[in-house]
């Protein structure tokens, strides 16, 4: 093909960009366009594209990480993780921690934010500032540190409770399979509490005032006014921060990792730090070093959350879609 | 926001039950805000403690006597001082490279319709949907094929690269609200692409820098995931959260020093955020509007 394209005089031209067609004088002529592309997209390619496609590559073998993988099982993870039992108790506790902790968290998110968007009442960026404030530390910190404090709350507690006859040992919380994903779940929900407040307090904000005092004049009380006015135009910016926060806590691991290291007894492992433990540190679960298992599991994760993704574009599409709607059946 | 004299006039007969209430609600509230501020109190006042004292006051907010013991150990035994140093490192270098390469991509892809550019654009919102965090494991073989393990980069560039998708369309969205006529007047006065960007685009686009900024200075800070498996080998590289976690390892009884560590860990981005709380809650807020 090359050869043949030689012989005709557009060819050579083409080849040495001499007189060059409409798309290589375009591509010359943005040369800066692409210079200044170049290294975000080579560390995009590197760092996030390869190891995507790597990962699918990985599933197939059995590899303990070291060297290259030679010895190719085919889909036999897939079916030993879809076989674990460790891995769906995993899965199960991964579900619980969102299913508890979302709704718990949206509802006080929701009435904070209702009651700091008062616009009478003083001091409301101080308020936010401070029930913001554990979002800005890390979740490794947070979980450090509030397992030392429940290990204290705990000991006092535990002590006037043994005192009044009501324990008669003391109770471990972090140790203790029935409450380690519990405790968990309580420094999740004081932890992220934040972003849903300042998401709900901005979709607040951005309700007109005019619709309020149309219900005003209709003679509208509170109750009302927040059923029929609020709800409904909070319904769309609402439906994204709860999938936003489905999608987070799906992810929680330094939390779990720090805090009970998915113990007592896999109690509170979670799908992350299942994975973690089999690639990397396979000694606390009694295994071997299988990256290629932990790839597995990864990537079947990968593929729940990437549905419920998709799930969450198309419940936010039909939103807006009703929400257009009604907007054009009140203007018409 | 100064209220309406007529508003004023129809709210007075409500107005003492109202400032009844108000007070109520802030009473609430300032309770609450204490309960939710105890921990970082807590951890604070355990720092100045003795290992004793820690054990026998509990709850207690006040210590009582300030000794600065525990952060001497923890800086100068515990290895707070390296992990405290390249946190700063990571933070800082991770943060600048995000912006600088995000805001060049950002303006060629706002400002310059090149071929490709569709190709681009497409495949950068399909990867934003794609769940990131579980190909951690080509990552690491990745890192360490090129050589990279071990050192402070592979943690830089791999946050980074994480960064980079949702930060470049930040910049897209904000230089398409920069109107032509700017870069225009450039190009009139002679100046090249490269040019236009540094002089005249980036300093326009200091609000966005900052957001962008903030954000990946606070992720960057804070986190764990990336860090502690880029430091599994070697222990002088640990960032403070992952120098926390294994401290607390390490020193399974000596809570006080582990507080003192943490209160290094968590004061340096709290004063960041106290200072700039009106950005960063701003920033938040963006991005759900957006």
């Amino acid at each position: 093909m090359a050869l043949r394209s030689t012989t005709l005089n557009p060819g050579v031209d083409w080849l040495l960009l001499r007189n060059p067609p409409p798309f290589w004088r375009a591509v010359k002529k943005h040369f800066w366009s692409y210079v200044f592309l170049l290294p975000m997209l080579a560390l995009v390619s590197l760092f996030v594209v390869y190891p995507l496609v790597a990962s699918l590559h990985i599933t197939l073998y059995d590899w303990n990480g070291i060297g290259n993988p030679t010895r190719y099982v085919g889909l036999k993870h897939f079916f030993a993780v879809a076989r674990d039992p460790l891995f769906w108790q995993a899965f199960q506790h991964t579900f619980t921690y969102a299913v508890v902790l979302v709704p718990i968290q949206l509802t006080i998110a929701l009435i904070l934010a209702l009651v700091l968007n008062n616009p009478h009442l003083r001091g409301s960026t101080i308020y936010r500032a401070i029930y913001f404030s554990p979002v800005v530390t890390s979740a490794a910190l947070v979980g450090i540190v509030m397992s030392m404090l429940v290990g204290s709350v705990g000991s006092e507690v535990n002590t006037r409770l043994m005192e009044a006859g009501i324990l008669s040992q003391p109770i471990d919380v972090l140790g203790d399979p029935r409450f380690a994903l519990a405790a968990i779940i309580g420094v999740g929900i004081w932890h992220t509490l934040g972003y849903n407040l300042v998401y709900f307090l901005a979709g607040l904000q951005s309700i007109p005032q005019q619709i309020y005092e149309a219900a005003d004049v209709d003679g509208a009380g509170p109750i009302a006014k927040f059923l029929f006015v609020t709800v409904p135009m909070l319904r769309e910016v609402g439906l994204v921060i709860l999938f936003l926060a489905i999608l987070g806590s799906l992810q929680v691991f330094d939390l779990v990792l720090v805090m009970t290291g998915g113990g007592p007894y896999f109690s509170s492992e979670v799908v992350s730090t299942y994975i973690y433990h089999y690639a990397f540190t396979p000694a606390s679960i009694q295994a071997e070093s299988n990256v290629g298992y932990a790839s597995a599991a990864a990537l079947f994760m990968g593929i729940m959350v990437m549905g419920l993704t998709l799930l969450q574009l198309v419940a936010v599409r039909y939103a807006r879609q009703r929400q257009s709607e009604r907007k054009g059946k009140q203007a018409g | 926001m100064a209220a309406h004299p007529i508003a004023l006039a129809t709210l007075r007969p409500k107005l003492f039950g109202r400032r009844a209430s108000g007070l109520l609600v802030h009473a609430v509230l300032i309770g609450l805000g204490f309960l939710y501020m105890y921990p970082f109190l807590w951890i604070l006042a355990s720092s100045f403690k003795e290992p004793s004292e820690f054990f026998r006051s509990g709850l207690s907010l006040i210590p009582q006597h300030l000794s600065l013991d525990n952060y001497v150990y923890a800086w100068q035994a515990g290895g707070f001082s390296t992990y405290f140093l390249n946190t700063v490192v990571v933070a800082v270098a991770t943060t600048a490279l995000v912006i600088l390469l995000t805001s060049m991509a950002g303006y060629v892809l706002s400002k310059t319709s090149f071929p490709g550019k569709r190709v681009i654009l497409g495949g950068m919102v399909a990867l934003m949907f794609l769940p990131g965090g579980y190909t951690i494991i080509p990552t690491f073989d990745l890192v360490q094929k090129l050589g990279l393990l071990n050192t402070l980069w592979s943690i830089i560039l791999v946050q980074a690269a994480g960064g980079l998708i949702f930060n470049t369309l930040l910049f897209i969205g904000f230089f398409a609200t920069i109107g032509k006529e700017v870069e225009e007047a450039a190009l009139v006065d002679g100046a090249n692409l490269p040019q236009t960007y540094w002089h005249i685009m980036l300093p326009m686009a200091r609000p966005m820098i900052a957001t962008v900024g903030l954000f990946q200075f606070m992720s960057n800070w804070n986190s764990f995931w990336i860090p502690l498996v880029f430091t599994l080998g070697n222990s002088s590289l640990r960032t403070l959260a992952v120098g926390m976690y294994a401290f607390v390892g390490e020193n399974s009884t000596g809570w006080t020093y582990v507080a003192a560590g943490a209160v290094m860990s968590i004061l340096p981005i709290m004063t960041v955020f106290f200072f700039l709380q009106r950005f960063f809650i701003e920033a938040v807020a963006g991005a759900i509007k957006g």
